[in-house]
């Protein structure tokens, strides 16, 4: 086991890609506390099959877009279990529309949360990171901060941001021994991305190089390997995993 | 109150575990940054670790004035600290020995300014005050 007696502290964890980085950081020894806003049942099932694996999970509710719920959480994970050696920033939404449509409420919400719970979060735990000179960092970006699409002006915003701002944390805390990384997720077949499969049917498919959707596993494989000892000296980076989609264009 | 003696074995322990030093290397006249290899976040990590082992809270600002450091023309000319710079030095730092520095006032000096001293004789001060 890559993780064992490590702590984790996930958001947006009961669901989609984050409920399987608490799986995978589970089966390789970590305590995982995540982070649901809505989601109890799926929370509490989540729990409950990560403890009959032999694992140690806990379910924690809060908004991350909110200010106060990082500071809340942190203290109870510390309260718990001493320490947080793993900070996975997965919580994210999406408002779509296109720009000339999009009101306040909906740029507020997605920056809030994407962008703004990141900056809670690791706000909450990168001095005592810092302190206990050692802790990974991973942020979970998206290929559309770079590779946009119509109507995700909000969306693009708020992921090219966090990928500014990974680099600019790993520069601050590399001298103690914190990587800070972010992962940047294609098209992962999610209850999130679920609308836009619809829309666009095969297409997507199609565009991928790979010929495939990602599933969530193949997005939590990457985040154990940043948050193993193997990852120790790769620090501000973006890791992209899309099967080839930001490439370019896949032909026939 | 705390004597002298307990504040400096206290400060030292700070230090050797918020800067990986070995004990022999916190001399009371090691600088922090020059002596020591303290980076910016280790000020904060020092200032969080002090404040944990002395049960006190310590201002932004106030063990580590930041504002002369920030290039302010009034303080700082030509990689020099002004008159008015080094009087506001004294009045942030009456815990810092400055005679030394008067004689030859430059900007990177300022760092010279926190060591080991420094910080034991903020902490007594600050514990008297208390």
């Amino acid at each position: 086991m890559l993780l064992k007696d490590q702590v984790a502290l996930v958001t947006g964890g009961s669901r989609g890609i984050g409920r399987a980085i608490v799986l995978a950081l589970a089966r390789e020894g970590a305590r995982v506390a995540f982070v649901y806003k809505g989601a109890r049942e799926a929370a509490e099932q989540l729990v409950a099959e990560v403890t009959k694996t032999g694992g140690s999970a806990v379910a924690l509710q809060g908004d991350v877009a909110q200010a106060d719920t990082a500071s809340r959480i942190v203290e109870k994970v510390l309260s718990d279990w001493g320490r947080v050696d793993i900070l996975v920033n997965n919580a994210g939404i999406i408002r779509d529309g296109l720009f000339v449509r999009v009101e306040q409420d909906d740029w507020d919400a997605v920056i809030d949360t994407n962008l703004g719970g990141v900056f809670q979060f690791c706000k909450a735990l990168a001095m005592r990171m810092a302190s206990q000179r050692s802790g990974r960092i991973i942020n979970i970006s998206s290929v559309a901060a770079d590779f946009v699409n119509k109507g995700q002006c909000n969306y693009a915003a708020s992921k090219g941001a966090v990928n500014s701002f990974t680099r600019a944390l790993a520069v601050e805390l590399a001298g103690r021994g914190v990587t800070v990384n972010a992962v940047a997720p294609g098209f992962i077949a999610t209850d999130m991305s679920e609308a836009v499969r619809n829309k666009a049917g095969d297409l997507i498919q199609k565009m991928i190089p790979m010929k495939r959707l990602g599933q969530p596993e193949d997005v939590a494989a990457v985040i154990v390997f940043l948050a193993s000892p193997a990852a120790a000296y790769v620090t501000g980076q973006v890791l992209t995993v899309d099967g080839g989609l930001s490439l370019g264009i896949s032909g026939p | 109150m705390q004597s002298k003696e307990e504040i400096q074995r206290k400060v030292a322990a700070v230090l050797v575990d918020a800067l990986n030093v070995d004990e022999e290397e916190v001399t009371p006249e090691a600088r922090l940054q020059a002596d020591l290899g303290a980076e910016s976040i280790d000020f904060l990590d020092i200032v969080f670790r002090l404040e944990r082992e002395f049960g006190i809270k310590i201002p932004r600002g106030e063990l580590f004035p930041e504002s002369i450091f920030q290039g302010d023309p009034d303080f700082i000319k030509d990689g020099r600290v002004t008159p008015r710079g080094l009087a506001e030095l004294k009045a942030k730092m009456p815990f810092a020995d400055l005679s030394k520095f008067e004689k030859n006032p430059t900007l990177e000096g300022i760092s010279d300014l926190f060591t080991v001293d420094a910080i034991v004789n903020y902490i007594e001060n600050k514990l008297q005050a208390a």
